[in-house]
């Protein structure tokens, strides 16, 4: 085994894997940009090189994870005999894995010719069927031009799906289902394939509809032996980004599991693989109509990942080996990955490896579900992950963490483990309930409904569920809009939320407790007037794509009378609040921590709470089952004065990131729908489009320049006839690549 | 050798032992210097605490609660109605154009839940036939961005907020106020200016108009700061109300000032020229330089002055030593139990003390000694007080006790609390051959002279020359409340009967005529019910001879935001008493 490894990568899988290094023995060195100076995975190593520019500070990955030559040098400084990639950045890198070995130090994975040959989508294919694992139909090798590809999809048929040659990840794949379209995808396809991978070679495939993602895990030594490790299922996906997954796959029948893996067993071996590996398979859905059939279901080959998958913590607890003795033992992939990089063999056998219960995992990433699930970004202000019995969390963050637009916007992982499918849904479910992000929006509460979608469920699962649910059965997967008020009755959730960020505002208006200090009385917020009744006072929230409302808090009379400005602000003060013009209802709040107890008309509500800590117009953050909402401050004044500076027409970044590509100048005249400018963010482009016709009067956009979210980026005046029209959208977003 | 001894004597610096003399002591100012809370010695040995000796479940306690509970009703209803202002239809036409009510100006302009302890909320209570609630001014003391300040804020609702003389006398209590507690002034402005039908009573005198304008500058020169946002009118002698402040905004097409209105010049000159191009927002702030700020309505107006006061700078250190607040010991709200309504009937004021203070804790002084005068030492919302209450007539010795207790917290610096339920000094052969005037007199010196501020509340009656020695407003009490069945006047109304038909009955008998007992009562009823009238609160809160009238319930945080407020200005170095006559 090794003394020193270093891991070149960042956030949860970095962590994980120097999780396995502290625990046998090994001493971990980090790598960082600037960015992540202060990361929880640097903190969590022995040692932290950094990583970037001697001169300047550039946290881009192509500076810092990237940058194989300052990894090798942070390796030779620390002393480190190994690289654990992680995934994603250079993992499936043969040219890094080849510098490794040139270095002397060893890669902890494939050989660089299995990194290579699995990495070519195209040779990958080929290498597999020869080695007898059934392929989707599509083109053959090579370069293809468009010419070869437009045929190719007449011969198989449409839909055909692009996949750049060289991506991996369902990054920048096209679905194409009319051949009319083909072209423009084509060329949108290469481009998107150019910036990411820096090759547009392309391959095409015939689509499988109602397809199902199963995926097998492998495992080789350096002495010939390979064993697979199950399924997993990875079916519960959006625009190819898994969202959801688990182990075993319910569809899945002994022959058939038993056929998968000799299959992903057989295309390990055909590219001489060694390490932990994941083959991948589509499998068609069955009708739900018709008769389960019996025997082998119909699989074909995908591509096979050549490291360790984000989703391998469901294999780590549903597959055990000796599943059926007293000890059943579970496996670490990451410690397996060691052991084989440092030439141990695999001390157990095929026969030996079987499910023991299931494992469920839910990736909690930065972006919103509400907003067509664009990436977010910000600081996490508040964290709290579940715990709890078959509750496992591999998380890459911690509070303070800024979440931007440099890297994945994945934050962590919660994975469940049960006897049986129920109990680990439902663990999950309740897992993602109880964990608290706040400043920072996440998918947490859309997974959690995701989970309980009758189809999920039932285990009817194929990779367009999630999209055609978005779509088609929005209220099962949207944030409740109702919530259980008194007497049987609903209050929205709007009412509720901006009630329990006034009665949150309100509780912080009182000063600081200074234990044994002088409580100015002026300083509390009582409200106090002569003559009994409080004064209300007035807190104007606005929460995003609602119109603001004004919230009136104030004591009880009652309280007044007792004694107005002793202690007002206690848990046991008597208030009474009022949503716009709304009735009075009589509430009571305490904070304790980042716990927020709201009752209002006797039905007590508990949110996670905590602000930004802005002086002034400060937002408050409120989190209920996973949900999280930002309650920002209004300010009435500003908003008026300043209706002068914001004019209709201005487009505004619809999230944090850089500017690619400016294709307006200022008094240009623009017709609606023609695109401005292009802003590349996390992993997707979008398009800012005028969204009338009309003149751009103010361009503030400049390519190359980051931006901030809601930034503006331009101003388009209409022309006068347009601008009786009402505009459709004031920033017509378009999705380029996933 | 002497001479040299001396001289190196005399080259020391003053050390502990020298700091131990003059106003309050080395270490006293240390502590004011430090922030104002420490440790307190009440802490290390805490005062006893006063306990109830009334039954809650009597007859009689039953019957104080109800004769309370009505007397606060009609408070409460005289305050519901005067905070209307001027009525319905003059509301719906103010807000019609855009404009907030006063009291939202000034909710508005207040940090949230910023108490606002209001100086005269019944000011000209049936005065005018009515025809000025609240004086057509609402003035009071609140906090703005961490300070407090003195707001005035006039009511356009009631007759366009023109000046009658009890809203000039409530616009000066309010400049008082700022001046003896250096508390910053903010001045709302929307007024025609002075009520033209009374002119003989707002513009002339030494206290009318002009004081106001004469007090900004003064207020100004003491380094007070003045304010003013002009949200409507400001006319004529109005005009310098935000000409007069250290900084003003005003609020375009909304706010002008101008010497003379439009009709005005129209008269004078011919020239024909609108409010807003006479006067308007735009004109001041870009033209005439009048105006500091130009605002686009009230809110916006209210917010730049908020950002004004944050600027203002810190505020002096306070000058006495502030412990933490405790709530009473003996819950307040059996005050309406245990006080009697009716002034005669007798009852121990410590019940009162044992409600207001903190703790319920009392260190009382001469307890045993001239026990009409309860005097001790106490807590309010954390600042020390000295207690000076009444228990029944005073007598020499009481009043002796009275002027000793006063010097007492003078030296000391410890602010004065009078409650006052008193019928006068004793009267009698026996009293007067004691001296009781010189005695009186003695407690009446100490009363005026004091350096400390004094608060007084009248929760039974004030009558007499007990009105002077308990710091009546004559005295400059830095604020002055009443309860609602608290009675003022020279004397009682049945004694100035008794003695005005004495002094009759002893003319008609000289005269040799007689004078039949129905006749003595058809003489006596007129004045006993001008005296009933005159005398009752509402009567002395419509002409500010207080600062208003309160719920009991409402004392001890209207004493600890006053306090609070008295807390801002320094106390003035010792000075020598009037002589004494022993």
């Amino acid at each position: 085994m090794f003394d020193t490894v270093l891991v070149a990568n960042r956030g949860e899988i970095a962590l994980r894997v120097i999780r396995t290094l502290r625990r046998l023995g090994v001493r971990s060195v980090a790598v960082h940009s600037d960015a992540d100076a202060d990361a929880p995975h640097v903190r969590a190593a022995d040692l932290a090189v950094r990583l970037g520019p001697a001169d300047r500070s550039d946290s881009s990955a192509a500076e810092s994870y990237l940058r194989t030559d300052l990894i090798l040098a942070a390796a030779r400084r620390t002393g480190a005999q190994a690289v654990h990639p992680g995934y994603g950045f250079l993992a499936e890198n043969p040219g890094f894995a080849r510098a490794c070995a040139e270095a002397g130090l060893v890669f902890i994975g494939p050989p660089p010719g299995a990194v290579e040959l699995m990495g070519d989508k195209i040779n990958a294919k080929n290498a597999v069927r020869v080695a007898g694992v059934p392929v989707v139909p599509g083109s053959q090798g090579g370069s293809p031009s468009d010419e070869d590809l437009t045929r190719a999809a007449a011969e198989i048929g449409y839909p055909v799906l692009l996949k750049p040659s060289a991506g991996g990840g369902g990054k920048g794949m096209r679905l194409v289902r009319d051949p009319a379209d083909l072209s423009a995808e084509l060329a949108a396809a290469r481009r998107v394939a150019r910036t990411a991978f820096g090759d547009d070679t392309l391959l095409l495939e015939r689509w499988v509809d109602r397809p199902r993602h199963i995926e097998v895990q492998v495992l080789a030594d350096t002495h010939g032996r390979t064993v697979h490790l199950g399924e997993r299922e990875c079916s519960l996906q959006r625009r190819h980004q898994k969202l959801i997954e688990e182990a075993p796959s319910v569809l899945l029948n002994p022959e058939t599991r038993a056929a998968m893996g000799e299959a992903a067993v057989r295309a390990a071996e055909a590219c001489g693989y060694t390490g932990a590996g994941t083959v991948e398979f589509i499998v068609p859905g069955l009708d739900p109509d018709l008769p389960t059939p019996s025997g082998v279901l119909d699989f074909f080959f995908m591509e096979m990942n050549t490291r360790l998958q984000v989703e391998h913590p469901v294999t780590e607890l549903a597959v055990a080996v000796g599943a059926d003795t007293a000890q059943p033992r579970r496996l670490d992939l990451v410690e397996w990955q060691l052991r084989v990089a440092a030439g141990e063999p695999l001390p157990f056998e095929q026969d030996d490896i079987s499910f023991l219960g299931h494992a469920v995992e839910a990736r909690i990433c930065a972006e919103d579900p509400d907003r067509d699930f664009l990436p977010t970004g910000g600081r996490i202000l508040h964290l709290a992950e579940p715990a709890g019995e078959g509750v496992r969390v591999d998380s890459g963050v911690t509070t303070g963490t800024e979440i931007g637009s440099l890297y994945d916007p994945m934050l962590a992982k919660v994975i469940a483990y049960g006897p049986d499918r129920p109990t680990a849904l439902r663990r999950l479910r309740a897992a993602l309930a109880e964990t608290e992000i706040l400043g920072v929006t996440t998918n947490t509460g859309f997974l959690r409904r995701l989970l309980a979608h009758p189809e999920v469920v039932a285990g009817r699962l194929d990779t367009g569920l999630v999209e055609r649910s978005v779509q088609q059965t929005p209220v099962l997967l949207a944030a409740p809009t109702e919530h259980a008020g008194p007497d049987g009755t609903e209050v929205s959730t709007v009412e509720l939320l901006y009630t329990a960020a006034a009665l949150a505002r309100q509780l912080s208006l009182a000063p600081a407790a200074a234990p044994g200090g002088w409580a100015d009385p002026f300083s509390l917020p009582s409200g106090w007037r002569l003559g009994g009744e409080a004064a209300w006072t007035a807190h104007h929230l606005r929460l995003p794509g609602r119109d603001p409302v004004t919230v009136r808090v104030r004591p009880s009379t009652a309280e007044i009378l007792a004694d107005g400005t002793d202690n007002p602000s206690d848990h046991t003060t008597d208030l009474q609040v009022r949503l716009g013009d709304g009735p009075v209802r009589r509430a009571r709040a305490a904070l304790s921590g980042h716990r927020l107890q709201v009752t209002v008309d006797g039905l007590r509500s508990t949110f996670a709470h905590t602000t930004d800590g802005a002086p002034f117009h400060r937002t408050d953050w409120l989190g209920l089952d996973g949900d999280a909402w930002a309650v920002h401050a209004h300010d009435p004044v500003a908003d008026r004065t300043a209706a002068g500076a914001t004019q209709h027409g201005a487009l505004t970044a619809p999230m944090p990131g850089t500017v690619t590509v400016v294709k307006a100048a200022v008094g240009e005249q623009v017709k609606r729908g023609q695109a401005l400018l292009v802003l590349e963010a996390m992993k997707m482009e979008h398009v800012i489009a005028a969204p009338y016709d009309g003149t751009v009067s103010e361009l503030r956009a400049t390519a190359g320049g980051t931006v901030a979210m809601d930034e503006l980026l331009a101003v388009v005046t209409a022309t006068e006839e347009a601008g009786e029209t009402a505009p459709t959208a004031p920033s017509a977003v378009a999705e380029v690549a996933s | 050798m002497v001479l040299s001894t001396f001289g190196s004597t005399a080259g020391l610096p003053a050390g502990p032992a020298f700091g131990g003399f003059g106003g309050g002591g080395g270490d006293l100012t240390a502590d004011r210097a430090g922030g104002a809370i420490r440790g307190t010695d009440a802490a290390a040995a805490p005062a006893p605490r006063l306990e109830s000796a009334v039954d809650a479940g009597s007859a009689a306690y039953r019957a104080n609660v109800e004769a309370h509970r009505a007397l606060v009703g009609e408070l409460r209803a005289k305050l519901a109605a005067a905070a209307l202002g001027g009525g319905e239809k003059a509301r719906a036409r103010h807000t019609s154009r855009g404009k907030l009510l006063p009291r939202d100006r000034v909710d508005t302009l207040l940090d949230p839940g910023s108490p606002f302890l209001e100086i005269c909320p019944l000011a000209a209570d049936g005065l005018y036939d009515g025809a000025a609630p609240a004086a057509g001014v609402i003035a009071g003391i609140g906090r703005v961005a961490g300070r407090e300040v003195v707001v005035v804020a006039n009511d356009a609702t009631v007759k366009g907020g023109t000046y009658y003389p009890m809203t000039v006398k409530k616009h000066l209590r309010a400049q008082e106020v700022a001046l003896e507690n250096r508390l910053p002034c903010i001045y709302l402005v929307d007024s025609g200016g002075a009520f033209l039908p009374m002119q003989d009573e707002v513009f002339p005198d030494r206290d009318h108009f002009g004081r106001i304008f004469y007090n900004q500058a003064r207020l100004s020169a003491a380094g007070i700061p003045q304010i003013a946002a002009v949200l409507g009118s400001c006319t004529a002698g109005g005009a310098y109300v935000p000409a007069m402040s250290d900084q003003a905004v005003i609020v375009r097409n909304q706010g002008t000032i101008f010497l003379g209105g439009p009709p005005l010049v129209k008269a004078a000159t011919g020239e024909v020229v609108t409010a807003e191009e006479l006067g308007g927002g735009d004109l001041h702030s870009k033209t005439s330089g009048v105006t500091d700020h130009l605002a686009e309505d009230d809110e916006h107006a209210l917010s730049i002055v908020r950002t004004i006061v944050a600027g203002l700078g810190p505020r002096a250190a306070q000058p006495w030593p502030l412990a933490p607040v405790e709530p009473p010991a003996v819950d307040p709200a059996g005050l309406y139990g245990a006080v009697p309504v009716d002034p005669r009937t007798p009852y121990d004021v410590r019940e009162v003390i044992a409600r207001l203070v903190d703790g319920s804790r009392f260190a009382e002084f001469k307890a045993e000694y001239g026990t009409t005068l309860v005097t001790g030492f106490a807590r309010i919302h954390g600042h020390p007080v000295g207690i000076v209450a009444n228990n029944g007539v005073l007598f020499a010795e009481s009043a002796l006790k009275g002027a000793h207790f006063i010097e007492l917290c003078d030296q000391r610096g410890i602010p004065l609390l009078f409650l006052q339920n008193i019928t006068g000094f004793m009267v009698g052969r026996q009293y007067e051959a004691g001296g009781i005037a010189k005695h009186g007199a003695k407690m009446v010196t100490a009363v005026a002279c004091t350096r400390v501020p004094k608060l007084t509340v009248v929760i039974g009656g004030s009558y007499g020359a007990g009105n002077y020695s308990m710091c009546g407003r004559a005295y400059s009490p830095r604020f002055l409340w009443m309860w609602p069945g608290a009675k003022i006047s020279v004397m009682g109304g049945e004694q100035a009967a008794s003695v005005l038909a004495t002094v009759r009955r002893d003319q008609i008998e000289a005269q040799g005529g007689e004078w039949a007992t129905e006749a003595e009562d058809e003489f006596k009823r007129p004045v006993r019910e001008q005296y009933e009238r005159q005398g009752s609160a509402y009567y002395a809160t419509a002409r500010l001879w207080d600062d208003g009238v309160i719920d009991p319930l409402d004392t001890r945080t209207a004493l600890g935001l006053a306090l609070t407020a008295c807390a801002n200005a320094p106390l003035a170095e010792p000075r020598p008493y009037g002589v004494f006559r022993m």
